[in-house]
This record gives structure tokens, sequence and C-alpha cells, in this order.
């Protein structure tokens, strides 16, 4: 008997994304797509809170993530910012994230008295994004008119740090009190490097156009997520910090909250649980020889999902992201700088973006995010006038239709693909939850692969990642 | 070159003189005329910033007719100038700055010699830093220092100031986030050495 692909992530009506009636077919529907669940993969991943329970596991998980941490700092009549990012938002459907903020507000307020706190949302590229979803989750109502969306070109404050000044948004450090609210999921390994990731914001959702610039281009490959040290290290951040508290994300999904006063304690668990699952996922895509990606998912291009993981994961997976003696990553901004006018490497020593993806359809996915050097370096179809004047008329992919071609149908852009990559595997990101829809020979092939990448992350490359950071595993059992 | 497919029109109606749009345009193309915006149409790069950050949602961006490209034909300028200004602030006339356009180091400094004095001026003449409006601001910044030039803050938010880089970091805050995994040293000589291969294959 076959077996039945994964519900895709839901579209939903956004002013970065056509609307969702436009889209005539998800890729699940494509005939010989099947799928393949995480578990079966690696059954040693523990099961999710969530899916699996209803949101209100993430209510009393984040309670009892708190009953440790201490608040006592806070006074009745005090100001607190909860700092959030639309990052959480965009796993699983948000679900998860936003009740997690509602909890921390509920929390916080029976447990020092105050009731003046408010929430602020960080976002990326997509400045409305944040608003998007305090008003779909009803958070603006639920903060008591308290909750904002910030954005990088917002008013700024000046944080002098060990490296100088840096700039953050005022409106994310106007009050007496912070408390850091966000996700674990790997994400933008190919940035952060899973150096401090769970700073990250700090130096991104919460920072300045300046700042990000710096990020991207000032303080190189691996050393750009020391932005998000220096800034939460400053004594302008670190007077105002009470917590950070995580929704602790998995291939899986939710697997819990994790709360603590010391963020680099907490920091340190994290990346340990984010090579023992994401890693192991990611090394396993590194298998792949040949493929059809196709992309389906509400989110921009390189932040669409396949179980948890983003397709920039993938665009870097021939090479060993984790391995910090790799200055370059396929994928990056200074990736993207080390190519001259033609496309070619300037230097030697760049990786090539992951040779495996012989083939990208872009059936669906939102505007505002740089996503030309993608489809210049990867042959990419587009499914629709609709899609391609999307991308035309975004202020950040001027160029990005003059390296694709536009196929009328799905169906038609994936007998197209098929014939450019020479294959019939497919990965579909798709946003779908626990696993994987792929082509029948793909699954097989995964299925083939795991446990020799099981062995191989958790007997020989982790240690070398651990070690590359100074975390010591025994000490964080 | 940046192509400009789009450009913002500001509904008087709806607009309460709040400025938000006007101290946070990166060309400064909008003006306040009676309390309340007012868009200078020829200096407009479609960005949308303005249309993103409205607080009274007043603004849209509408398709152009005839979109435009925006950019510098490289062939008139002194090619020692550029590499002059272009090493100074330590990066390769053809490395990009702007992600969204492709605007490279270059185009950046060819806008400086033929008189841009700001990164808002830089973004007219080039394109870049009018697509995502937020990664290239401080090579941009950088490159204008490389010439000398100190340009002079908008009255507003569109930039505040110039941010340390990798080869300013002192060696007390490398020793001491060393076991860390923050590898200073090691991205600069990859940085600096990508440089000089460059420069010597330019040379060969």
């Amino acid at each position: 008997m076959a077996i039945p692909t994964l519900k895709p992530m839901d579209l939903r009506k956004t002013q970065y994304g056509i609307p969702p009636e436009s889209l005539k077919k998800r890729a699940a529907d494509l005939s010989g797509i099947t799928s393949v669940l995480v578990k079966e993969l690696f059954p040693e991943i523990p099961d999710p809170l969530y899916p699996g329970s209803d949101l209100s596991a993430i209510r009393k998980e984040t309670k009892r993530a708190l009953d440790t941490v201490d608040l006592s700092k806070i006074k009745p009549g005090d100001n607190l910012n909860i700092l959030g990012s639309h990052h959480g938002f965009t796993l699983l459907g948000g679900g998860a994230y936003a009740e997690m903020l509602k909890a921390i507000k509920d929390e916080v307020k029976k447990r020092t008295g105050t009731d003046n706190i408010r929430l602020r949302v960080g976002v990326g590229l997509r400045f409305r994004e944040a608003e998007e979803y305090i008003k779909r989750f009803e958070l603006d109502k639920y903060f008591e008119g308290k909750a904002i969306g910030i954005a990088p070109v917002d008013q700024p404050i000046e944080i002098e740090t060990e490296i100088g000044p840096l700039y953050g948004i005022k409106k994310a450090y106007d009050a007496k009190w912070i408390i850091h609210a966000h996700n674990s999921d790997i994400r933008e390994v190919h940035f952060h490097r899973l150096v401090d990731r769970i700073l990250k914001p700090f130096g991104m959702s919460y920072a300045r156009i300046e700042t990000r610039s710096a990020y991207h281009h000032n303080l190189g490959p691996r050393g750009a997520n020391f932005i998000a040290r220096a800034i939460f290290e400053s004594p302008f951040v670190k007077e105002k910090f009470i917590a950070s508290v995580i929704l602790r994300a998995s291939p899986v999904g939710i697997l819990g909250v994790d709360a603590d006063n010391n963020i680099y304690d907490q920091s340190d668990r994290i990346t340990i649980e984010i090579m023992q699952h994401y890693g192991k996922l990611i090394r396993l895509l590194n298998k792949i020889e040949k493929c059809v990606a196709v992309i389906d998912c509400p989110g921009p291009i390189p932040y669409t999902f396949a179980a948890g993981l983003i397709f920039a994961n993938f665009l870097s997976a021939n090479v060993d992201v984790f391995d910090l003696s790799l200055p370059l990553t396929p994928y990056s901004f200074y990736s993207e700088m080390a190519y001259d006018k033609k496309g070619n490497p300037r230097f030697p020593g760049v990786p090539p973006i992951n040779p495996a993806i012989g083939a990208v359809v872009n059936n669906y996915s939102f505007k505002g995010y740089p996503s030309t050097f993608f489809a210049e370096h990867t042959p990419t179809i587009v499914v629709g006038q609709e899609m391609a004047r999307l991308f035309e008329l975004c202020e950040q992919n001027p160029e990005y239709m003059s390296h694709a071609v536009i196929a009328k149908d799905l169906d038609n852009a994936m007998n197209f693909a098929k014939k450019i990559a020479k294959t019939d595997n497919v990965i579909v990101f798709d946003g779908a939850q626990g696993g994987l829809n792929v082509s029948e020979s793909l699954r097989e092939f995964l299925l083939e692969k795991a446990d020799q990448v099981k062995k191989e992350v958790e007997e020989i490359l982790m240690p070398k990642w651990l070690k590359q950071r100074g975390i010591v595993l025994e000490a964080n059992a | 070159m940046k192509k400009v497919t789009k450009y913002a029109v500001i509904d008087l109606e709806k607009c309460n003189g709040c400025k938000t749009c006007y101290y946070i345009c990166p060309v400064l193309a909008i003006r306040m005329e009676n309390k309340k915006a007012s868009l200078i149409k020829e200096k407009c790069m479609g960005c949308g910033n303005c249309e993103q950050r409205c607080p009274q949602y007043a603004i849209t961006m509408v398709p152009l007719s005839e979109p435009f490209l925006v950019g510098l034909y490289m062939n008139k300028f002194d090619q020692s100038k550029i590499m002059d200004i272009c090493m100074k602030a330590k990066f390769h006339p053809d490395q990009v700055i702007c992600f969204c356009t492709g605007t490279r180091a270059a185009e950046i400094a060819a806008a400086i010699i033929e008189g841009a004095q700001s990164p808002e001026e830089v973004s007219l003449k080039t394109g870049a830093r009018t697509g995502c409006k937020v990664l290239c601001i401080e090579p941009i910044l950088r490159l204008l220092r490389a010439a000398g030039i100190e340009p002079r803050k908008p009255n507003g938010y569109q930039w505040t100031g110039i941010t340390s880089t990798l080869w300013e970091i002192s060696e007390e805050v490398k020793k001491k986030y060393a076991a860390r995994g923050f590898y200073f040293d090691s991205d600069k000589e990859f940085l600096d050495g990508n440089l000089a291969y460059e420069l010597k294959k330019g040379g060969d």
C-alpha cells in the first residue's frame, strides 16, 4: 500500500505572497510523491510535546520552565518587554510560539504583580510580518494593546559594546526589564554557525540596520554572530535582562520549553540538542546525490521548511556546515560576495551551492528576501505568471526572474525539472510536520542511509563540533 | 543596476503627518508639505520602506508603466581611483555590496568619485540600499570613509553611524572569547588572503 504524503503547511493570506486561492496544486498532491517520517529515520529523537497534544501543553510547559527562573527583580508597576521574533511564528503554523508568549505574560504577571507587560516582535526583511502574526493570534488584544511589530529601520538606540557602538531598535529596549522569548530550530546555521545560536536575535531581530549590516559584512563568515554576543554583553542590555525563554524545536515538532536566567548555560544545552536532532537530518541530506527541490511553503525561498529544516540548510548540505574549520558555507551573504559578475568564484575554496540540487521548482513562496543568487546558481522554474509577477515587482528581487523560467502549471514544471536534473528524486519544502514529502525513490534512499548518518554524527562529528565551540557534553548531561 | 518597478502613492486623507516615512526614506524622496507627506517622484526608488512602516497604512506601492534602470556605466571611471577607495575600505572592487541589486564595491566607489557625499546620494546614483534597505549600509559608510568623506547624518533614522570591522577587534576581546568558537583571526586571514590572491591574479 502506498504511503500517504504529509499535510503541507496551510497557506495564509499575506501581503508577501500570492492569494492562497491562486495556487492550483500543492506538491504533496503530485503523483509519485510519498513521505518519510523523521521517526522512521531517527527513532531516538524524542516524541514531540506538540503536535500530539493541544496548546494547553505548551502553556503548562512554559509555566514549568519558568518555575525555576528568578523573577524577583521585577516589582509591581515595573514595565517589561517580552522580546519575540517573527521566526517563532513560522514554526508549525505559529500557534505554539504564540501560546508560549501568552503564557510568559501570565506567569510574570502572576508572580511579580506587574501588569505593564509589553510584546515587541522583531522581523527580518518583511517589515509588516510581525504585525500580521500579532493580528492573526490576537496578541494585541491579549497584551491589552501593548503588542507591536518592530523593524530594523525604526528609531535607533546606540548601545556601547566591547567592539564599539552598535545599534538596537529603541522600542525593543524601552522598558526597565526584558525577557528574551525565542525558539531553538537550527534555521540560519549558515549565518550563526551554531555559535551562540540562542543569542542571535540580539544581533538581528532586535537590532537596527547598521548592526545587521555589520553582521553580514564586517565580522567575517564565522565571527558574525559575535555581534549578538557583543550586544548582549553590553551593560545596557545586561542591566535589563531577566531571562531567556526558548521554545525547544526539533525536526519532529516542539519538545518543550527551556527557561533560564543564564543564557549561556541555556545556549550550550540547546546547542547539543540541535546537533543531536537537526545535525543528523542535515547530514542525511548531505548523502543525496541528485534531486529536484520543490518550494511550496508560506515563507521566503531560503526559509521554506521540510521536517523542520529550511531550504537554506539544503543549499549548503554538500559541506559540513557545523565544522568551523570551514570558513565559508555554500550559501551565506559572505558566500554571495565571493562570486564575480559572471557567477564564477573569485578565489579558491568557495564551496558551490549544493550540486545535488539539479533544479528548483518554485510553486509557492513569499517575496521579500534577496533570492536572485539562488536562481543564478540552480536552474529555477517558477510556476505560473502570478508567482513570476510577484518576484518581478519585488524590490529585493529585481533580477530573480531574469534567471528563471516560467511553467504553466506544477506538473509541467516537474516534468521539465526532472529532465534538467536527470533524476526522479524529489524533495518538497512544504512545511509538512514530522517528516519529509519526497519521491518514492528518495524515501528508500534516505531510509537506507539513516543508520550510517546516526553513527557518523554521534561518534565522529559531534565530538568535533562541540570541541570547536568549547562545549563539554558531560557538563550538560 | 537597479530596476525600479514601482513608486509610492500617498493617500493624503489617511496621512496624519507623523513623519515616519520622511524619517526612513533611504533616498530622501519624501518631504513634509502642509503637515502631510509628499513624494518627490523623480527620486523615488520604489523600495517600499515608507509603505511598510506607515502607521496609518496611507502609502501604496504602484507599478510603474515604464520601469527604469539606475546605475553607473563603469568604463568612464579611473580604475586606479576605484581600486584605491576599495582597498582602503578592504573590499575587492568585484565584491557584491548590495545583494538585492547586485551592486559591487567598484560601482559604489565610482558613485563617490562622481560626487556622492552620503549614503543617500550613493543610493540615488547606483540603486544600492533600495532593496531590502537593511544589509548594505555599513559597507557604503566604509567606502565613503575610505574616500575621506564623513557624511552628514540626515534628519531622520536613515542611518546612524559606522560600526567596527574584523580588522579592528582588540586582542583582548579576541582572547576573551577565543574558546567559544569565534574564529576572528582565521576569518581575517581568510579575507585578507582572498584579497591578496585576487590582486595577484589581476596583476598577472
